[in-house]
């Protein structure tokens, strides 16, 4: 038996270590991502950013057929790259789960807690028999609450009416947490990568063209200082987000609203509560932005 | 609907209406709260919540059956709104409303579901997941009082503005006789523009609120 017969035992199935404890059908996975059209996401002190490249095969494609960018909750979306099949299953599961949060725990899920809880369920299909790996990465992009006042631990006893509302809301279950008291809600982006492994990012990719996107990212977002994205503002993240999907040499054809996509978590205008909402970004800004990017 | 006197179940004893008017829906209940009517255990319950846009529903019945039913017929629409376009109409959220309380096996539920989505369109569900649409309906211990005004007063032309003081006329009649309904009144007023809720500590403030509001011909002067 040669050495390349020896190591293709090793990747029939993907719960088998090969002797140099690598998992051959994850990595086979980290490629098939590698392969799809890339997504970016990008953390500004407004929201965050997440865009796509679309891949058109045919001026008779429906462009809006390909979906890239999928909202999952109110303030939650969900970025992919490789097997779009394998993707949507990932989408599905992530929606299901935020609902899951809201019906169990009465409040929205955070971003964190989101991208680790897809995580795990990534994970288990490296773990376990009859499944192959998700073919497929994913950026979730979210604004969470902020972190509110703590709560007052001496309720005033004249306050009756306060009490009274108290017990109103016991009555009815509310889903908008108004009680979350700080208005800043605060902007985060995570990776989960086929292996089941999740980071946290201020802006990367995912996707064809990774290396290239990130490190034009790291000299546009500066160095190691979080200040470069406290002082970003959503129209500037947004047009280096699109600046970064060039830098992809992938396709020859230049970007253009039907080859991109992007949306912006940030926060609810004018609302009460801390809540976030997630607004894509229109045909006519995408081409102003292209435009002004040449 | 009303607990039986022996289970120790909170109920909402309750008097909920739902009109449809020309320009969108009105729904409207008491606030209270009570063991079987006989004993009240909140007078600022609210039996009006909206489960999507411009979708809000009464519920009369069970408080825990209510709230637990209103949480998972959220999500539900929630994850319908996620990968449809446009979200649920009211005819689905009836459906899907319908459903759930099928595979509950009949709770404790009466409701009263409308909406403006795409149309205005009010519909009654009972605890056996029956699901009927009306122009008027109404829910609870205290709905024959309700009803006995409402045939009276209502008329399909007036508008939402109008409405709310014949939903809270007609739950106001009920709660002059039904013991299991009174304290305060909720009253949701839908439009294709927004769905607005308002909380009244009293019955006769929520009536005199609802009948002083400008109706759309006071506006046009």
């Amino acid at each position: 038996m040669n050495a390349s017969s020896r190591q293709q035992a090793y990747d029939r199935g993907h719960t088998i270590f090969s002797p140099d404890g690598r998992l051959y059908q994850v990595e086979y996975a980290r490629e098939a991502v590698e392969r799809g059209s890339p997504s970016v996401g990008v953390v500004t002190s407004e929201g965050v950013v997440l865009a796509a490249r679309k891949r058109v095969r045919s001026p008779l494609l429906e462009p809006d057929s390909v979906e890239k960018i999928h909202r999952v909750d109110d303030h939650l979306a969900v970025a992919t790259a490789g097997h779009a099949a394998d993707a949507r299953q990932l989408v599905d599961a992530a929606r299901k789960r935020c609902q899951q949060h809201r019906l169990q725990y009465g409040e929205p899920i955070t971003v964190s807690v989101l991208a680790s809880d897809l995580a795990d369920h990534i994970q288990e299909q490296t773990q376990s028999g009859g499944t192959r790996p998700y073919g497929a990465a994913v950026l979730v992009g979210g604004v969470d609450p902020g972190p509110g006042p703590s709560p007052d631990p001496s309720p005033n006893p004249d306050s009756s009416p306060a009490s009274d509302n108290r017990s109103a809301d016991e009555i009815e279950p509310e889903p908008e947490h108004e009680s979350v008291t700080d208005r800043t809600a605060q902007p985060a982006l995570y990776e989960v990568d086929p292996g089941g492994t999740f980071y946290g990012w201020r802006g990367t990719a995912i996707g064809d063209g990774t290396a290239e996107i990130r490190s034009f990212l790291e000299t546009e977002l500066g160095g190691g200082d979080s200040s470069e994205t406290q002082a970003l503002t959503r129209d500037h993240g947004l047009s280096i987000a699109l600046d970064a999907l060039a830098t992809t040499a992938a396709d020859d054809r230049p970007l253009s609203p039907t080859t991109v996509t992007a949306r912006v978590l940030g926060p609810e205008p004018e609302s009460e509560s801390s809540s976030g909402q997630s607004t894509p970004v229109g045909d006519d800004e995408l081409e102003r932005i292209l435009d002004a990017l040449e | 609907m009303h607990g039986t006197d022996s289970d120790g179940i909170i109920t909402t004893g309750t008097t909920t209406v739902g009109l449809v008017g020309a320009d969108g829906v009105v729904l409207a209940a008491d606030s209270r709260a009570s063991l079987g009517g006989r004993f009240v255990t909140n007078r600022t319950a609210r039996k009006v919540v909206p489960v999507d846009d411009r979708t809000a529903l009464t519920f009369a019945g069970s408080v825990g059956d209510a709230q637990s039913f209103v949480r998972r017929l959220r999500a539900e629409l929630a994850l319908y709104d996620m990968d449809h376009e446009p979200g649920a109409s009211v005819d689905t959220a009836a459906t899907v409303a319908a459903d759930l309380i099928r595979r509950d096996g009949t709770p404790q539920l009466e409701l009263v579901l409308g909406g403006v989505a795409p149309e205005s369109t009010v519909y009654q569900i009972d605890p056996a997941g029956g699901v009927m649409d009306a122009p008027i309906a109404a829910s609870g211990s205290g709905m024959q009082l309700a009803y006995g005004y409402l045939e009276d007063a209502y008329d399909p032309e007036q508008s939402v503005a109008e409405l709310r003081a014949v939903a809270a006329m007609a739950v106001r009649n009920a709660t002059e006789r039904d013991t299991a309904s009174g304290d305060g009144m909720t009253v949701a007023t839908i439009t294709a523009d927004e769905l607005e809720r308002e909380q009244y500590d009293g019955i006769e403030r929520a009536v005199s609120a609802a009948t002083s509001q400008p109706t759309d011909s006071e506006v046009a002067r």
